[in-house]
């Protein structure tokens, strides 16, 4: 078991957000997880990549407790975390970015590999690397923001609302874009407002109401569900 | 191509000032003598280092910082403590290379004295502040370092007493021969250790991983712990280093401005006045405009009479506010308005 998180609690001061969220993903495995606004879709991502601290409960990581753990110590351990707001440096240039995002590896040569591949990925990102990540379209700068995420050669992506403002064709081409990263072994948590592709992309997925999980099942199942058919797809 | 380039360079605002300051700082050299150059460089070297530090801790920790002229006040006292020692040893026994060397030991002595200060502030005062709250982070930490400068600066009184304590000079020998100007040793040394540090320490920020993260936590700070900067280490770091310039730049001057209680006041002030100019924590932009306000009051002073010299660039600063408060090479971080 890669992650394991077990029966969190956790929110702002005295505002509690999630309340008792258990979620499991297994090395290679694509998870979504869904469910209305403010549900703490966010908040779940935020605390396993140790940006909040849970106020009770665990976080297991390869077996490991990471749940008192502050954001750059779960970096350093291998959890990538693309923010909804990305967080990129404006003032540096594309290429700076993916640099920075390589920060935890030392070695050269592995950086530049690194850069390679995700060149790959997002042909874009060539075209504009000298170009600074303040002035690119929201598009290219989510493919930046996961691009400097996969620099650090992580083991878990977790990807909070990839296609937030952009439009149609360009969600389209980041969703391929993760798909790609999930079949070359890559283990993904995302969340997403977009259900229905969501769940049409990932392995399994996870509802969470009101800080709570309500349902977890296989994509296939969740999008045949009545509730989620009901509450989510409109039908 | 190139002619387009420079003209576009030229029409931005901040190309315009440094066109200005240097058709300005040639011409009142030519009119009046190199002195008043020379001058400028030295303030202006003096300045840069502690408005790079000024700039350095708003644009990374996002404080306000008062003290900062206390930190000019405990760098000229350190080295005033450590080299009149050294000084005396040479009086007996003559010594051709340690005497060059010994201003070196008091001025390095002085900044690393700086940094442990601010290292300890850093710890005692700003990260507890940190752990507590957030909300109204700028207003609470400004407050604080108008504490901690009134602490220091009753502390050195308390200490050391009110009266000015200075040296004759770091760098025996006669004064320097240039074109029939005679400028003294400690001038010119000094003009090249601060031009030293600041390209040292532009270099540090511009090209090593240490000085890009300082930069990537000064742009976004979720952003550097999502990469895997240290935040805590980056922003003890960036307090020491900015501190210990601002000491540096104290033990370097020592020779123009005794060490008393109140002596960081000027350096502050002129400080502030560059990094509002430059843009509030734009770490490239301060070094430029450092020279731009030396060169305004070294000028002010030469034509208009001395007692001008803080009016004038405080007057600009004054209509800079009012019309174009990003400063003129605008700011590079986040600022306190958007906080």
């Amino acid at each position: 078991m890669l992650l394991e998180v077990k029966n969190i609690d956790a929110g702002y001061g005295f505002l509690q957000i999630l309340r008792g969220v258990s979620l499991n993903i297994e090395e290679g495995e694509y998870v979504c997880l869904i469910g209305p606004n403010g549900a703490g879709k966010s908040t779940t991502l935020k605390t396993i990549a140790g940006h909040m601290n849970p106020t009770s409960g665990e976080i297991l990581y390869r077996g490991k407790r990471i749940d008192d753990y502050t954001g750059n110590k779960a970096a350093q351990d291998g959890i990538a975390y693309i923010s909804e707001e990305m967080n990129l440096f404006v003032n540096m240039t594309v290429e700076e970015n993916l640099f920075m995002g390589a920060y935890t590896i030392r070695d050269k040569k592995q950086q530049k590999d690194n850069l390679e591949y995700v060149y790959d990925l997002f042909p874009r990102l060539i075209e504009r690397r000298k170009q600074l990540a303040g002035t690119m379209s929201g598009g290219e700068r989510k493919m930046l923001a996961i691009g400097r995420g996969l620099m650090a050669n992580p083991t878990l992506l977790l990807v909070d609302e990839p296609s937030f403002g952009l439009a149609p064709l360009l969600t389209e081409s980041v969703f391929e874009s993760l798909g790609k990263l999930n079949t070359s072994g890559m283990t993904i948590l995302l969340v997403e407002q977009n259900v229905t592709k969501t769940l049409s992309v990932t392995d399994r997925g996870y509802v969470l109401e009101n800080g709570q999980i309500k349902l977890d099942d296989k994509s296939t199942e969740l999008s045949s569900n009545p509730y989620v058919k009901k509450v989510f797809l409109g039908v | 191509m190139l002619f387009n380039i420079l003209l576009k360079k030229i029409g931005s605002a901040a190309g315009l000032t440094v066109m200005v300051s240097i058709i300005v700082g040639v011409y009142s050299a030519y009119d009046r003598g190199l002195y008043l150059a020379i001058n400028t460089i030295v303030m202006g070297g003096m300045l840069a280092l502690m408005a790079m530090g000024l700039a350095l801790v708003f644009g990374v920790m996002n404080v306000a910082m008062f003290a900062h002229g206390e930190f000019f006040m405990i760098g000229s006292l350190s080295a005033f403590y450590i080299f009149p020692p050294i000084n005396t040893y040479l009086m007996e026994n003559p010594n051709t290379f340690l005497m060059v060397i010994a201003p070196l030991i008091a001025i390095l002595g002085a900044s690393i004295v700086g940094m442990i200060v601010g290292v300890i502030v850093e710890k005692l005062v700003f990260s507890p502040l940190r752990k507590r709250a957030t909300d109204d982070w700028v207003m609470n930490s400004f407050l604080l370092t108008v504490g901690l400068s009134v602490i220091l600066i009753n502390g050195h009184q308390l200490i050391f007493g009110t009266e000015a304590k200075t040296i004759v000079k770091y760098w025996p020998g006669r004064p320097f021969n240039i074109y029939d100007v005679y400028i003294s040793r400690d001038r010119i040394y000094t003009l090249i250790l601060s031009m030293v540090a600041v390209l040292v320490f532009w270099l540090f920020i511009k090209y090593s991983r240490t000085g890009r993260s300082i930069r990537a936590v000064s742009q976004d700070e979720k952003g550097a712990l999502i990469v895997g900067i240290n935040l805590t280490g980056i922003q003890m770091l960036t307090m020491s280093l900015s501190c210990g310039l601002a000491a540096y730049a104290g033990a370097c001057l020592l020779f123009l401005y005794p060490s008393y209680p109140t002596v960081g006041i000027e350096p502050l002030y002129l400080a502030w006045f560059v990094v509002i100019l430059a843009g509030l924590g734009n770490i490239m932009g301060a070094v430029v405009c450092a020279f731009i306000v030396s060169l305004l009051k070294v000028v002010t002073e030469a034509y208009v009479g001395s007692g001008w010299e803080y009016i004038i660039p405080s007057a600009l600063i004054m209509l800079m506010l009012v019309f174009k408060p990003s400063g003129i090479f605008g700011s590079s971080v986040r600022g306190i308005h958007e906080q």
